[in-house]
């Protein structure tokens, strides 16, 4: 019987050790507990493409602050579409140079940070029609020139 | 072929700016001294140059990039040694009009496209030694000078990009990405010499005075 009652006690001693152990446990592992929290930022989205629309994929991005033009801010690569994303840090306003490159191919765009958001840059690209023009507005200069020249040799020989 | 402003550094720019200016320089003068009347010379290579900036518009979507004709062997064959101040001309309304390669590395690529061309009509002035009427040395001769000036213009600027990586890039990715962009040029080097071959041929048929690049 005094045998049956201390065994009871040692088991309750051992109970009681457990649910202890369980509850610092508990303590420590709530003390490493994580809190996430989320807000919303206003970033940059730089998506680069050849100019046949072809995105220049895995393409190497260099970031450079207004503070430092000579080394990059940040470096990363654009996704398989061409895109690349970052928030520029706010505290520096001023001219951003992103510069993308993939084998010698790429470009550099500036935008403008200030404290309210970030400007677009203005886009200076033109569309077909306007290519168009400019293309046959050239090359129509070239045959000028030719016709020009040949018409001279025509008249010294005449 | 036609590197953007920002690729390379202020200091190869200018070094490419001091080596197209020289060698425009020392063409011209060749040029006044092998012909009587150079003007003579102007209505092709005013062509040629708008054959040359009307060429890279034609893109063919060769992933993983894509690549444009150049032409620049069959200005270097038809124009000899006026193709080099011809392919300045033709690469600043490239730049100009379209961003087409910038206007800081218009020296570089100058020197990229310009100096191949030049061995190209080196190239086909072997057919005086071979034959000048036959046409199988003019169709190979042809060939060769089409090829070779995309091909040599490839390798120039893949070692110009990869000995000019800067510091803060992943060196080993773009190294791959240079390579990969550099054969996807061989291509475009097969039809450029194919094309060449032929219009060299039809030339030789209709024109044969064409071909000479003195008067």
């Amino acid at each position: 019987m005094r045998n049956a009652c201390h065994g009871t006690n040692r088991i309750c001693f051992v109970l009681l050790l457990m649910a202890i152990s369980i509850l610092l446990q508990v303590g420590i592992a709530g003390a490493h507990g994580v809190d996430l929290a989320v807000e919303t930022v206003k970033g940059v989205a730089v998506t680069a493409a050849y100019s046949t629309g072809e995105p220049l994929a895995g393409a190497q991005v260099s970031v450079f602050s207004p503070e430092d033009p000579a080394s990059p801010w940040l470096t990363g690569t654009c996704d398989e579409s061409g895109r690349f994303f970052f928030v520029p840090d706010y505290n520096m306003p001023g001219t951003w140079d992103i510069q993308v490159r993939q084998a010698g191919h790429g470009g550099l765009i500036r935008v403008e940070v200030g404290e309210e958001g970030v400007a677009p840059p203005a886009t200076n690209g033109l569309n077909t029609m306007q290519k168009a023009l400019v293309t046959v507005s050239t090359v129509w200069g070239f045959v000028g020139t030719a016709l020009f020249f040949s018409g001279r040799r025509g008249h010294a020989s005449s | 072929m036609h590197l953007p402003d920002g690729i390379v550094s202020a200091t190869v720019a200018a070094g490419g700016y001091v080596a197209a200016g020289g060698l425009t320089w020392g063409t011209l003068r060749i040029v006044r001294r092998e012909n009587e009347d150079p003007r003579r010379l102007i209505p092709r290579a005013s062509l040629l140059t708008a054959v040359f900036f009307v060429a890279s518009l034609v893109h063919f979507p060769l992933p993983p990039a894509s690549v444009h004709l150049t032409l620049s062997g069959l200005v270097g064959v038809m124009l000899g040694w006026l193709s080099f101040p011809a392919i300045v001309v033709g690469l600043f309304f490239q730049a100009a009009m379209f961003q087409h390669g910038g206007l800081t590395t218009l020296g570089v690529n100058a020197c990229l496209m310009g100096i191949p061309a030049l061995l190209s009509h080196g190239l086909f002035q072997l057919c005086h030694v071979f034959g000048r009427q036959k046409k199988s040395v003019n169709a190979v001769l042809g060939f060769l000078a089409g090829f070779g000036a995309v091909a040599i213009s490839a390798l120039f600027a893949a070692l110009l990009l990869i000995y000019t990586i800067p510091e803060h890039l992943d060196a080993v990715s773009e190294k791959t990405a240079v390579i990969a962009l550099s054969m996807a040029h061989l291509p475009v080097a097969v039809l450029e010499g194919v094309f060449t071959a032929l219009l060299v041929l039809f030339l030789l048929r209709v024109k044969p005075e064409l071909l000479e690049t003195r008067k």
